[in-house]
């Protein structure tokens, strides 16, 4: 009898102990960004965004008890490393989803997430092909073409027809640039002339002067760096045009410079409820800046989802957790977005820059 | 009104690149070291400046205090890294590397201690404008153009006038030579590295000062600097100068004609043109 109770005894514990584990499983996750290099600003910034929603999560008991780990891979922003990152984590790590960032590295690894069926999530990158680039890659950003198409049209209505383009000579500016020449004339504009500046240089007096020469109503800017020294240069040569240009206007530093006073700009609207700001910056020391935002935004839409298979009990694949997210389809965190392709369709402010101040003028969507 | 203010904006661009292009000249003929890391002390001069200005330091002791460091950092450079590998007996090619590897470092340091944001000087003068017509300038602008040409100016007189700029020139001539009429090349390289380290210091600070500071900004100033020392003559002191000028105001004035993507690709096709009829330079050894 003893000997009957003592093996009941351990056949309980065994499946106690299974059926913990089970619980208390830890859902790995993966995230390719650059954290040394050039860009490792702007990647320390997705991780930290990242890594505060996962801790938030984690600190609340996970998804339906399911603790959430993050693995985090240096690519540097660039896309061989990425390449080889991405086959470490799905190989050897076998996680079903990557968070991705950068135009550049996305795009390489996007037929390897089809190829493999692993979700990539990228909430950084705007580069048009990545609203086609694969089934398997989720955009929480509208593409910089969504963006350039609702600022043409708003700088077309406000009567300033006559256009100038100034262009970042890179994959990125040459597509914001290329995006303006369709969308510009499609709203009703001409472009008069265009001119482009390397990525990382601050003087853009020799191109502002030759775009001043043609006589615009709007210079339509596709740069990434440098904005604040652009703005100031503008001011200093006495122009007096239009400056129009997308969420990368959206730098705190450019916003609070006198010169850039009457910037316009589309803007993705991000509201972080200001418990969430002070949480943040009380964590890390810093603001609660666009990109910590975008991908904390991105890690909300990725617990959703799997709080949703873990509760229905469904594996978590890449497969699953795609279609998962496509049903889900409308999400209400930081950034209230609809899926409706695989690029997000989000709200789109038009902003303007006032006092310091980024002033929101009127409410639209890439839509 | 687009031409001369093309015009103006290339001579002020060219002062400064003129002075990076002098103080290289003047390591490269004496020592014969390709000083890549001098691009290191030309961007650590800046961050050290606005550091100082930061910190309340005046604008003007801020200018100092960063040319009197990277006079040091300069000397240094040159006693424990130079001198140890040319006592090694190290190739023209190992040096190179070993320049390269500390620029690297340099740079590295500069990114992980003030981050790879392009920073500004808080220094609100330096924006304000003068305008003379259709002309229009920033103080900084026109601080930059009157102090390089003062620093060409002093080289010059430096080079030519004093018992060291003549001992520097002879180390330069004829290193073995020196040697035995007791010059000591190796004290000169010294002050050589310290003096041309205090003068790249200048566009070091003034350049940042208008168009904001980056920690990989020093690299293409000392490529087009190297050009115009080479086109201009190794060793010529107002052909660096001029040509820096000349390259500068190409770069500019390219713009009237050709889109800006063809304006350094075009500038310096021309340069290579020219140095396969003229290779030793337009200004011949002037020293």
């Amino acid at each position: 009898m003893n000997r009957l109770i003592r093996c009941a005894v351990a056949v309980l514990a065994i499946c106690l102990t299974f059926g913990g584990v089970a619980q208390a499983e830890t859902i790995r996750l993966g995230a390719i960004l650059p954290l040394t290099g050039p860009g490792a600003l702007i990647g320390t910034q997705q991780m930290r965004g990242i890594q505060f929603a996962i801790d938030q999560v984690n600190a609340k008991g996970g998804v339906n008890g399911n603790k959430i780990e993050v693995l985090f891979e240096d690519n540097q922003a660039k896309p061989d490393q990425s390449i080889l990152s991405f086959n470490k984590l799905v190989d050897l790590q076998k996680v079903p989803m990557i968070f991705s960032a950068y135009s550049g590295p996305t795009l390489a690894m996007a037929p390897l997430a089809t190829r493999k069926k692993v979700l990539l999530i990228n909430a950084g990158a705007q580069a048009d092909k990545l609203a086609t680039a694969s089934p398997y890659l989720i955009n929480t950003l509208p593409t910089i073409g969504d963006e350039v198409s609702v600022i043409s049209k708003y700088v077309v209505g406000e009567g300033k027809k006559r256009a100038a383009i100034l262009f970042e000579n890179d994959a990125a500016g040459i597509a914001g640039r290329d995006d303006y020449l369709k969308a510009f004339p499609a709203a009703g504009g001409t472009i008069l002339a265009q001119e482009p500046t390397q990525f990382g240089q601050t003087d853009f007096r020799p191109a502002l002067l030759k775009l001043a020469d043609s006589k615009p109503d709007v210079m339509l800017v596709s740069i990434t760096a440098g904005l604040q020294q652009m703005a100031q240069q503008y001011k200093q040569l006495g122009l007096k045009f239009m400056v129009a240009g997308t969420t990368f206007f959206q730098d705190p530093s450019v916003v609070a410079d006198p010169a850039a006073q009457g910037f316009v700009h589309t803007q993705v609207r991000i509201d972080a409820p200001p418990a969430l700001a002070a949480a943040f910056k009380q964590k890390y020391g810093v603001d609660m800046e666009f990109f910590v935002r975008q991908y904390y935004n991105a890690t909300e839409i990725v617990v959703a989802v799997l709080d949703k298979l873990t509760a229905e009990k469904k594996p978590i694949t890449g497969e699953s957790m795609r279609d998962t997210l496509l049903a889900i389809r409308k999400f209400n965190g930081l950034i209230p977005l609809e899926f409706k392709s695989n690029t997000a369709t989000v709200k789109l402010d038009i902003n303007v820059m006032k006092d310091g101040k980024d002033v929101t003028i009127k409410q639209l969507s890439n839509e | 009104m687009l031409a001369v203010q093309l015009l103006v904006n290339g001579f002020v661009t060219g002062c400064a690149l003129g002075v990076v292009a002098i103080s290289f000249s003047l390591i490269y003929a004496t020592t014969k070291i390709f000083h890549v890391a001098h691009a290191g002390i030309y961007t650590l001069a800046g961050y050290l400046a606005w550091t100082f200005v930061s910190h309340g330091v005046p604008d003007i002791a801020a200018l100092l205090l960063a040319i009197a460091l990277g006079a040091l950092g300069g000397a240094a450079i040159q006693q424990f890294l130079y001198a140890p590998l040319e006592r090694r007996k190290a190739t023209h090619l190992v040096v190179l590397i070993a320049s390269l590897g500390l620029l690297a470092v340099m740079q590295n340091i500069i990114a992980a201690v003030y981050s790879a944001n392009i920073l500004q000087f808080p220094v609100p003068w330096g924006s304000r404008m003068v305008a003379a017509g259709s002309i229009r300038l920033t103080w900084t602008q026109l601080l930059t153009a009157v102090l390089s040409l003062a620093a060409y100016a002093g080289t010059m007189w430096f080079a030519h006038r004093t018992i060291l700029g003549k001992r520097i020139r002879a180390v330069a001539s004829n290193p073995f030579l020196a040697e035995i009429t007791r010059l000591q090349p190796q004290a000169v390289y010294i002050y050589v590295l310290a003096i041309a380290s205090a003068i790249v210091c200048l566009p070091g600070v003034l350049v940042p000062l208008d168009l904001g500071l980056q920690p990989y900004g020093g690299i293409t100033p000392l490529l087009t600097a190297t050009i115009a020392m080479i086109a201009g003559g190794v060793g010529s002191i107002s052909g660096a100068f001029a040509l820096s000028v000349l390259i500068a105001e190409l770069q500019n004035l390219s713009l009237l004609v050709i889109p800006g993507e063809w304006s350094i690709g075009i500038t310096f096709f021309i340069f290579v043109i020219f140095m396969l009829f003229r290779p030793t330079g337009l200004f011949t050894k002037a020293r």
